[in-house]
């Protein structure tokens, strides 16, 4: 019995989807509902439900209310508001700081804000209330987080050359906040298990956020797809250039990367989230082409702030 | 200018001293340090300055190793056995030409940064941030506040572009990334 109604149930998904109006979602589910559908709908379909009973009412009910709500999720999801963003952001950066304190040093903080801001200032979301912190941590890496909140840990920190690179470093993570791609995959990975009323409502408490974040900062120790990863090179060779720097600073930091070796710790993670430096760098040059040859970084770029070191080694 | 000469010298006695001190350079201070080695990974013509229309001085094959002597915007001044000058920063991967990508030998450790070379030390055991760490992290509120207290505004940011005399300049997205 149980599995006659989780047949009739798949069937009434892909019935419910196919009725909803266009998006990415009908396809997303349609892609996977698509894959259950003939063994269920053949089942349904051997025994019709009759009318009026019991069990042709709960057909009706999904028939005519599954595509709405469909749709208010996907709309919510799609447009999370600015200040949702901002929200669930927070959250995830509260998280990751759980994990990793900032490092006391002001100094720096403040300096790393300086130069972050000034990026995000080039971009369409310079409106955006922009946060950059160090980590305290030996692991070499960067995070974004959604609404404009940006990492990078001090054993990244401690590669950097001049602030042109810094400025690299933050762009590419700017350019993930921009083009939203941690909130897509809150949409791709988590929609299916969250909770209808979640999203209808809006995002308002940290418990009903948490839930769909995930466990902790997970989400920023998950992979985003290797097109995302090579946007966000591209956005931020240009991004740097547009701020004065030389563009070439990110590309300096990856050749700087690649001299990691693989089995080592503090790139664990990096590595395990991102293509390999080389394959970026490749990337970067077929779409850079020989656009920015002749553009140089301007200005003073030599007063990157030098890291103090760890006050308790960790 | 004089200044500047003398900032060099000092950092290379520094950097010298550094390499005796722990022991790194295999061959003494001539042999180049491995991350100023790299191979061409596509032929790239040898220019006789960093720019596109400059002359052509030689030409580097698939695989052919350089010594890499510096940087400028784009371009790495490079000595080969096809010619000294300068190629494209993007046709030619650092590391050295015969050894496994990603060993890394090197000087310092990362309190003091890059150290000069640029080379970094292979170091197993110093634990990273890893998942099991983000997975169970928990909302540091007076983090994310004192991380708050530390955001400039716009025109503050402004004023420190200014101060180092970077100029915002106007460059449009490259078409290689397609809306979706």
């Amino acid at each position: 019995m149980n599995r006659w109604l989780t047949g009739l149930l798949v069937f009434c998904l892909v019935g419910g989807a196919t009725a909803a109006r266009g998006g990415d979602l009908q396809e997303y589910l349609q892609g996977i509902l698509g894959k259950l559908a003939p063994a269920s709908g053949t089942r349904a379909a051997a025994s019709p439900a009759r009318p009026g009973t019991a069990r042709d009412q709960l057909v009706e009910k999904l028939r005519t209310r599954l595509p709405a709500s469909l749709q208010k999720v996907e709309q919510e999801l799609r447009g999370v508001s600015r200040e949702q963003e901002i929200a669930i952001g927070r959250q995830i950066a509260g998280n990751l700081l759980g994990a990793a304190p900032l490092v006391d040093d002001p100094g720096l903080q403040r300096y790393v804000n300086l130069v972050g801001r000034w990026v995000a200032e080039q971009t369409e979301r310079a409106d955006l209330p922009w946060h950059f912190g160090v980590l305290e941590s030996p692991a070499v890496n960067a995070f974004a987080v959604p609404g404009g909140y940006i990492f990078i840990t001090r054993g990244l920190y401690a590669l950097l050359a001049d602030e042109g690179e810094l400025a690299g470093v933050l762009a590419h993570e700017i350019g993930h906040v921009l083009r939203r791609h941690h909130l897509k995959i809150l949409r791709q990975g988590r929609l299916l298990d969250m909770g209808q009323d979640l999203l209808a409502k809006q995002i308002a408490t940290s418990g009903k956020i948490q839930q769909l974040i995930g466990r902790g900062a997970e989400i920023v120790a998950r992979s985003l797809d290797r097109k995302a990863e090579f946007d966000a090179d591209q956005i931020a060779v240009v991004l740097a250039a547009r701020a004065g720097y030389d563009p070439f600073s990110l590309p300096a930091v990856l050749q700087q990367i690649g001299h990691f070796a693989a089995d080592d710790d503090r790139v664990a993670l990096l590595f395990k989230t991102h293509p390999p430096p080389d394959a970026r760098l490749e990337e970067l040059d077929g779409r850079m082409g020989s656009r920015f040859d002749q553009v140089k970084g301007s200005g003073k770029t030599n007063r990157l702030y030098r890291l103090k070191p760890a006050a308790r080694p960790r | 200018m004089k200044r500047f000469a003398i900032h060099w010298f000092v950092a290379a006695l520094f950097m010298v001293s550094a390499l005796a001190g722990t022991g790194t350079a295999e061959e003494g201070t001539a042999a180049a340090p491995p991350d100023a080695r790299g191979q061409a990974v596509k032929p790239e013509a040898i220019r006789a300055e960093p720019f596109t229309d400059a002359r052509e001085v030689g030409t580097l094959a698939k695989g052919d190793p350089v010594e890499i002597q510096a940087r400028d915007g784009g371009w790495l001044r490079i000595t080969s056995r096809a010619g000294n000058g300068w190629v494209r920063m993007l046709g030619i991967r650092r590391g050295e030409a015969g050894k496994a990508r990603f060993t890394a030998e090197g000087v310092l450790g990362l309190a003091s940064g890059r150290a000069g070379t640029g080379t970094v030390v292979a170091t197993t055991g110093i634990r990273g941030l890893n998942e099991e760490d983000l997975q169970g992290a928990r909302f540091a509120g007076v983090q994310v506040e004192l991380l708050e207290s530390y955001g400039v505004s716009r025109a503050e940011a402004r004023e420190f572009a200014g101060q180092a005399s970077l100029q915002a300049r106007s460059v449009p997205y490259l078409p290689g990334e397609r809306a979706r």
